[in-house]
């Protein structure tokens, strides 16, 4: 069953969290990054916020046809303090 | 009056209720259906369409077609199943789909019905000349229940937990899935739709290690109670989505949930049996026709026999067994009408079918009723051999029990992830490929004997414990015995002629019959979904419990095709009809979502001011005593703040603190115009851009000091953009050394407005803030202290006036402002305000409203500084800059006086259709003496002219010319006075 775990909260109420976007993942141009996205049916890399929580903002990547969580870690680029 | 049924859910207590305007008594603890049984009513409506008379077929959700309106206005539920409708003292039902009475139906006797409703009647006939013309009609025809006009229920309680293992159903097999879970440690929540635990058990004489069903469960009880599991009767798992099971109680009395329970189980074990089905046969509708099962659950449970003289109509041995307990409980059986051909018996059936005969019952293998007798109420069976359907005769009986076999209730089990899988041996279809944390179990999961429904349960119990870490070595299965095997043979429908299929009815609350599939069939629609979006088999308060399989079946049988290639619709959630109230809970009216106010609320509202919801926030919209309405009282407290001054309540502005040694560098890729170019103790009007390079905000940041900023933004968007702020704060941005603070709560804001407030201020705020007054220009604030608090004083304006922000500590705002309304300064509302920045050409959410760029906006000389900002690459967009983009301009009426309204459409004039923009804002200006407004219109008009405002539906054209967005004090001398 499928909460979703913060990495500060731990397993929390999906009503917690809230989407933000798709990240871009096709294109360099300003256009492309804005508009142009991959749209897998089986992954998605996606930007959520723990709004009625910790308030992080979270680097998740989804399978949208399952709904299963596949990757959920701090959005911060790893290695950046 | 008569001696008190005897039934395991009755009481000796009698109650009284009115069923269309007559009084009956029943017993606590009698649904609606067995009450009316009891008191001899057969008739409980009529169906949607045909308008047939229809009685209770049922004893549980499946219920087609006794359906009530339950209460008296305005605290009426429509479409209540009365097999569902628990009676307490003096409840009030009424039959639906009939006028003006039950058996003198109007559009019965006109025979309106059968002749005309077949399948895709509605889409064929009434599409000229349009569907408008007929709705009324067809509105008054057809339909359930009537909504009511409003909700007066109570609201339930809502409670959120948690468990390691949800049991829903608490027949044998969820009894023993949840002693078992609970034996190997797990925390477990048995949930039973009934009042009353046991399911099966109820009727099955059943022992169960070496004890009676009765024993059995309520030691299982006593052992659930013992080891802290929770066990709720009258509870039903209505829905449940990404692991969050919603529950639904309902105690006697009007319908709809007492509680809500929104649970969220490791594990859940689905045990919520399996429903009856019907044979499809001529006039298999007639009050007096029931499902065998019901007829066992009325006289158990209720001590309500619903027949004097009955045949029995079956395709499996359980029949037998049932006829033996209806006999035993007073019941004649005429006969039973087996479809199987004889020798299929089991020994158990065997001996029970031979002590009937000895009574007197006609057992009749290879058989079917070909059709029910009796208009009114069942007169009698036709009866036929299947291998001779022409040679018919007529058993006289006053009810026609009817078993098709059962289809497990796996509405539960289908929901996130699963599939299903069609048993030959039941005709029905089972759950299957389950995620790891579900289980099916019991009759639900196909087992139909006692001893591998207990087996079933147990294990399901097991592996639900286990899932949710409890691993325990508890696994024993119980001994029992119970109804033999059923030894089924699926039957779908009986013999009929082509002329007879529509009044072989498989969804009676829909009038879908077999003819109808016949149709839809021929007319091309295939598919299950769409058989049952043509004929809407399925539709309706039971959701296909009823006849889905049966229809879905018979499609098969029509379509020469095995029942898995046809399949059935889709099951969706609530399990069972819930109340509107029951979902929205106690969100309602005041409780729809909290209220946000500022620290001077409760002066407001003693002062008589009419508050208004912006967001979360209230605000004052204006002030009683200024006006009967906002349009009068704005206009005097707008043209105040010129004459004299005022202040308003700024409290709700959001406020947030970016500080750090980054904060300038930050700011400045999230702002049009740089931040790090402020100087210290100077503000700037700032706005921000989406990726996309629309305007998302606007606001002031002050730089409080070099690594210190205080950003405003609008009140409705203050979340928005915090969550924008720390966005790009941990993505793009994410080495930068700064935080993020919303600080919007920690400051009151008054601002003062007007001529008169620099002088008010001085005097009331004292000689060291008077000197600091006189020297702070446009956009320079100070900091400092006023009764030991923090203040800081912002010189600015959003009025057009001489105006300071007063940011002050919340101890001190209302202290504050009393006495600058004791030194004369009045209070303005949101009205005012609007009056007065529209004065000003200044900017609120009807401007900024996600679909303006900064070009739009003419903040051309924002982007020409260059800050290469977020979204400022897309602002280059070759679209952005075509002469139709819109473009803010000013509106006045050509006559001087003619008043517009924000939202009306602005086209070149009277006669071209095309628009050419909208007015945006409009108000009436108490300064200029006539009515103002802003646009936004095609870059081709906007350099002047006139333009027509067509506003056909609130009566407003008229004729304005095109002016700059300021309308007052275009220099801003006032202002920088
Ligand atoms: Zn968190």
């Amino acid at each position: 069953m499928s909460r979703l775990i913060c990495p500060f909260c731990g397993p929390r109420e999906l009503r917690e969290f809230e989407f933000h976007k798709t990240l871009p993942n096709a294109g360099d141009t300003p256009f492309e990054r804005v508009y142009l996205r991959v749209d897998s049916l089986t992954h998605s890399v996606e930007h959520w916020q723990h709004i009625q929580g910790c308030r992080a903002w979270l680097h998740v990547e989804r399978n949208p046809s399952t709904g299963a969580v596949l990757v959920m870690r701090l959005a911060t680029a790893p290695g950046v303090a | 009056m008569n001696a008190p049924r005897q039934g395991a859910r009755l009481s000796a207590t009698p109650l009284r209720f009115r069923f269309d305007g007559r009084v009956y008594t029943g017993q606590v603890g009698d649904t609606a259906a067995s009450a009316l049984l009891a008191a001899g009513v057969r008739a409980m409506g009529r169906s949607v369409k045909c308008r047939r008379l229809r009685g209770v077929m049922t004893a549980g959700p499946e219920e087609p077609n006794a359906l009530f309106t339950v209460g008296t206005a305005p605290a009426v539920v429509p479409n209540v199943p009365a097999t569902q409708l628990k009676l307490t003292d003096g409840m009030v039902l009424e039959t639906q789909n009939r006028w003006p009475t039950l058996r003198f139906d109007l559009t019965s006797v006109l025979q309106l019905g059968s002749a005309y409703f077949g399948a895709g009647f509605y889409y064929k006939t009434f599409l000229l000349p349009k569907w408008h013309f007929w709705e009324g009609m067809i509105r008054r025809l057809a339909g359930l229940g009537k909504a009511p006009g409003r909700c007066d229920l109570p609201a339930p309680s809502l409670e959120h937990s948690h468990c390691d293992v949800l049991v829903a159903g608490a027949g044998p097999a969820g009894l023993a899935a949840a002693l078992a879970a609970a034996r190997n440690g797990a925390r477990v929540v048995l949930a039973e739709r009934e009042p009353l635990v046991g399911g099966e058990l109820e009727f099955e004489q059943a022992q169960i290690q070496g004890r009676t069903s009765a024993a059995w469960t309520a030691a299982a009880l006593l052992e659930l109670a013992r080891l802290g599991a929770r066990v709720l009767t009258d509870t039903t798992l209505v829905a449940g989505s990404t692991g969050e099971m919603v529950l639904h109680t309902e105690p006697a009395g009007m319908p709809g949930a007492a509680r809500v329970i929104k649970l969220r189980p490791r594990a859940l074990v689905v045990a919520t049996g399996a429903v009856e089905r019907m044979i499809a046969f001529v006039d298999n509708d007639r009050p007096g026709v029931f499902l065998l099962g019901a007829a066992e659950r009325y006289w158990v449970r209720y001590g309500v026999a619903v027949a004097r003289r009955a045949v029995l109509f079956a395709n499996h041995d359980r029949v037998y067994v049932a006829a033996g307990r209806l006999a035993a409980a007073g019941i004649t059986i005429a006969a039973i009408v087996d479809t199987r051909a004889s020798g299929a018996l089991s020994a158990e059936a065997q001996r029970v079918a031979t002590a009937l005969m000895a009574m007197g019952t006609e057992c009749l293998a290879g058989s079917a009723i070909l059709a029910a007798q009796g208009r009114v109420r069942v007169t009698g069976a036709t009866v036929a051999s299947l291998s001779a359907p022409g040679a018919r005769r007529v058993i006289a009986c006053d009810a026609l029990l009817v078993s098709g076999g059962w289809g497990p209730a796996i509405h539960a089990a289908l929901q996130e992830g699963g599939s299903k899988r069609y048993a030959d041996a039941l005709g029905a279809f089972v759950a299957t490929d389950a995620p790891d944390w579900r289980a099916t179990a019991g009759s639900a999961d196909g087992a139909m004997e006692l001893a591998g429904v207990l087996h079933s349960g147990v294990a399901a119990g097991v592996a639900a414990a286990a899932h949710a870490g409890h691993r325990g070595a508890m696994a024993a299965t119980p001994a029992a015995s119970g109804d033999p095997a059923p030894q089924l043979q699926p039957f779908w429908r009986s013999p009929a002629d082509e002329t007879e299929e529509k009044r072989q009815f498989v969804d009676p609350q829909n009038d879908v019959s077999v003819a109808d599939l016949r149709t839809t069939l021929a007319e091309g629609f295939i598919d299950i979904e769409h058989v049952k979006r043509y004929t809407a088999l399925g539709f309706g308060t039971d959701q296909a419990k009823f006849g889905g399989q049966l229809g879905a079946a018979i499609v098969a049988q029509l379509r020469n095709e095995p029942v898995p290639a046809v399949g059935t619709t889709k099951l969706r959630p609530p399990f069972h009809p819930v109340t509107v109230r029951s979902i929205i809970g106690h969100r309602s009216g005041a409780r729809l979502r909290p209220a946000r106010v500022t620290p001077l609320h409760e002066w407001h509202v003693a002062q008589g001011a009419v508050m208004e919801a912006m967001g979360l926030w209230m605000r004052p919209r204006y002030y009683r005593a200024n006006g009967n309405n906002a349009t009068d009282a704005g206009i005097v407290e707008a043209g105040r703040v010129r004459t004299k001054g005022g202040i308003v309540d700024g409290s709700t502005l959001g406020k947030i603190e970016v500080v750090g040694p980054d904060a300038a560098a930050f700011l400045d890729q999230l702002y049009l115009t740089k931040a790090s170019t402020i100087k210290v103790g100077r503000s700037k009007y700032m706005v921000n851009l989406r990726e996309d390079g629309m305007v998302l905000d606007d606001g002031i940041v002050l730089r409080l000091s070099a690594e210190r900023f205080l950003l405003t933004v609008s009140t409705g968007h203050t979340e928005h953009m915090v969550s924008h702020f720390e966005h790009y704060r941990e993505t793009e941005w994410a080495s930068s050394a700064l935080t993020l603070t919303d600080v919007t709560d920690a400051w009151a804001v008054i601002v003062v407005a007007g001529p008169e407030c620099r002088a008010v201020l001085a005097s009331l705020l004292g000689n060291a803030w008077a000197e600091t007054l006189a020297r702070l220009r446009h956009m320079d604030f100070a900091t400092g202290q006023h009764e030991e608090h923090d203040l800081t004083v912002l010189r600015a304006s959003f009025s057009g006036e001489l105006a300071f922000e007063l940011h002050c500590r919340p101890a001190i705002a209302m202290a504050l402002w009393a006495s600058l309304v004791g030194a004369g300064l009045a209070p303005y509302g949101l009205e005012a305000l609007d009056i007065l920045r529209l004065e000003k050409g200044y900017l609120v959410s009807s401007e900024l409203n996600g679909q303006t760029t900064p070009y739009d906006l003419c903040m051309d000389g924002m982007v020409a500084l260059g800050n290469p900002c977020v979204g400022r690459d897309l602002l280059d967009r070759p679209a952005f800059h075509e002469p139709h983009r819109p473009r803010l301009v000013g509106l006045r009426a050509t006559d001087g006086h003619s008043p517009f309204l924000g939202g009306a459409q602005l086209t070149e004039d009277a006669v071209t259709a095309v628009p050419a923009g909208y007015v945006t804002s409009s108000a009436y200006s108490p300064a200029l003496g006539e009515w103002i407004g802003l646009a936004l219109v095609s870059r081709e008009v906007a350099e002047g002219g006139v333009l027509y405002v067509r506003d056909p539906l609130r009566g407003g054209d008229t004729t304005v010319k095109v002016v700059s967005p300021v309308h007052y004090d275009p220099k801003s001398d006032r202002m920088k006075s």
